[in-house]
């Protein structure tokens, strides 16, 4: 049961991983994103680590993604390519995947290769749960997690001071006028075909837009 | 031999498992009509009307009625939607919630022919954090059916209830801390037990209680929080496109969320199957004094819905993040600073 679910997992994962890479449409990029974070997670479970796994869920696929949904749902979703790439990076970037490559095969292999033919590192009984993750944050690991948090808070008030810069009209901009809008509505609005999207209707009979 | 609750599934034979998941997967979803009319004639009487009449005796068959209207709807879908998401979002929808479900507790460990049974589905070590990883996988139920529907009104509803829920779920899950810490556990039933000891957590974690259920009522996109349904602006939210089962699925989730909502705030903060008042409970009675519980903050979730007239969308925002929020981590820490001076 557990070979079947890690198969599973981890096919779902790589698939998942390829599908970002690979997909056109950013929307599409992000969901597959989601179903690999959630194959992780489940990965995580096979593991033991069920801390682990709920965290994964919660903080990658409950709000990380959800942010970038909201931001490719409202202003991505097209298929469009990302522009011809420059001749630096073109040369730069095989080098750099190489590089996390090999270093990762490396740390892979050189652990895995010695463990194979045993049974494994020993776990104790609670292992992997929050009393122990909470235990080991606030004292081995109390200076890199307040670190982390205070970076997190930089980042938060950098967020809030970038929110709340305001900009008045600049010298081209027309003023909101909302009795020039209503006087002269664009052609096609107000009908069924706009409610359900700027995709060509087939069949619809309405003014051409 | 008795086992400490948290662990005697873990001793149950593996038929006990599969009978307890089809029992509280059956009654689960049997409560969802028997609420969905007690909510009809109740807000028929708080307008001042009959509410549903007609089919079976004091409409009661009304329910039935609805299932088969909609089960026999032709299925079909806008031209402009994505098929395989639109197909898949209500199911991830009624998943996750139904995956909730299987944590509640409903009762302390019986005896069931001689085999000791705990009378709950699962109870994971990391306990609650499970319904919020589901709660965060049900936003995609939402965002997705709002998406593929390729209409202007579902995408507006679907982005407003996804802002809703990740603006609301942090509060909720600040104001049970305080819980969590009182408890010294994350296990539901180990918080049922802590709460026989310690009385109903209700007292002290008023704050939490009143943050939790606020919470609570914008999760499940009830009223005063129900703009992604604005009618008057927005038709019908995120699944106004939807018909037939697909819609079936979407308001069979809705409504299994306001169940498990509730269930969930009676086993943290009312002492789950315990009677009020000290006074003894059976094993067997368990289940009955949990779902009576459940039902009166169903009838409060009705009440409410019947009383109070819908936010604006910045009231909503101002409420979640500049009251809820702050009032929750003030909470947690008064909680965290009482429990060790005290």
């Amino acid at each position: 049961m557990s070979i079947l679910l890690f198969f599973l997992a981890s096919i779902g994962a790589i698939v998942g991983a390829v599908g970002v890479v690979a997909l056109r449409n950013p929307f599409y990029g992000v969901l597959s994103l989601v179903a690999h974070l959630i194959c992780l997670a489940v990965l995580f479970l096979l593991l033991q680590a069920e801390f682990l796994a709920a965290a994964q869920v919660i903080i990658y696929a409950g709000a990380v993604m959800v942010l970038y949904v909201f931001v490719v749902a409202y202003i991505g979703g097209q298929d469009e390519s990302l522009g011809t790439s420059h001749g630096v990076l073109r040369v730069l970037t095989p080098i750099f995947v190489g590089v996390l490559i090999v270093e990762l095969l490396i740390a892979l292999l050189g652990s895995g290769l010695s463990a194979v033919t045993s049974k494994g590192a020993k776990v104790s009984t609670m292992f992997g749960s929050a009393n122990q993750i909470g235990d080991l944050m606030l004292t081995k690991f109390l200076l890199p997690f307040e670190v982390a948090s205070l970076l997190l808070l930089v980042a938060a008030i950098g967020a809030v001071g970038l929110a709340r810069r305001r900009v008045g009209y600049g010298p081209g901009d027309v003023p909101f006028d909302a009795a020039t809008i209503a006087a002269a509505p664009p052609a096609g609005t107000g009908t069924m075909a706009e409610a359900s999207g700027d995709r060509p209707v087939a069949g619809f009979r309405g003014e051409d837009r | 031999m008795t086992l400490p609750i948290s662990v005697v599934n873990l001793a149950e034979p593996w038929w006990v498992g599969i009978i307890k998941a089809i029992v509280i997967f059956a009654i689960g979803l049997q409560l969802i009509p028997i609420i969905l009319l007690l909510e009809r004639k109740l807000l028929g009487r708080f307008q001042g009307r009959y509410g549903p009449n007609r089919v079976g005796v004091f409409g009661l068959m009304q329910p039935l009625a609805d299932i088969i209207k909609l089960a026999t709807k032709e299925g079909f879908r806008p031209r402009t939607s994505v098929a395989f998401l639109f197909m898949i979002a209500p199911a991830i929808s009624i998943l996750t919630a139904v995956a909730t479900l299987a944590i509640v507790p409903f009762g302390n460990t019986v005896d069931i022919f001689g085999t000791e049974v705990g009378l709950y589905g699962i109870d994971p070590s990391i306990g609650i954090l499970y319904a919020f990883a589901f709660g965060g996988i049900a936003f995609y139920g939402l965002m997705l059916g709002g998406w593929a529907s390729g209409s202007k009104y579902s995408f507006l509803g679907s982005m407003r209830s996804a802002a809703q829920l990740i603006s609301y779920e942090i509060s909720q899950g600040l104001a049970l801390v305080g819980v969590i810490m009182m408890a010294g556990s994350l296990s539901l039933t180990e918080i049922v037990e802590a709460q026989s000891v310690q009385g109903w957590f209700i007292g002290p974690q008023i704050v939490g209680f009143m943050i939790f259920l606020i919470a609570g009522f914008a999760e499940t996109n009830r009223a005063p929080f129900d703009l992604p349904e604005a009618d008057a602006e927005l038709v019908g939210g995120y699944m106004t496109e939807y018909g037939g089962l697909g819609f079936v699925s979407y308001y069979f989730a809705e409504y299994l969320t306001m169940i498990i909502v509730s269930a969930l705030t009676v086993t943290l903060f009312l002492g789950g199957w315990e009677l009020p008042f000290g006074w003894y409970t059976p094993g067997w009675a368990g289940p009955f004094v949990v779902l009576g519980k459940t039902l009166l903050i169903i009838l409060l979730f009705i009440w409410v819905r019947a009383t109070l007239p819908r936010l604006r969308y910045d009231q909503l925002m101002t409420l979640g993040w500049k009251i809820l929020l702050p009032l929750a981590t003030l909470n947690t820490l008064v909680t965290a600073t009482l429990l060790v001076t005290t």
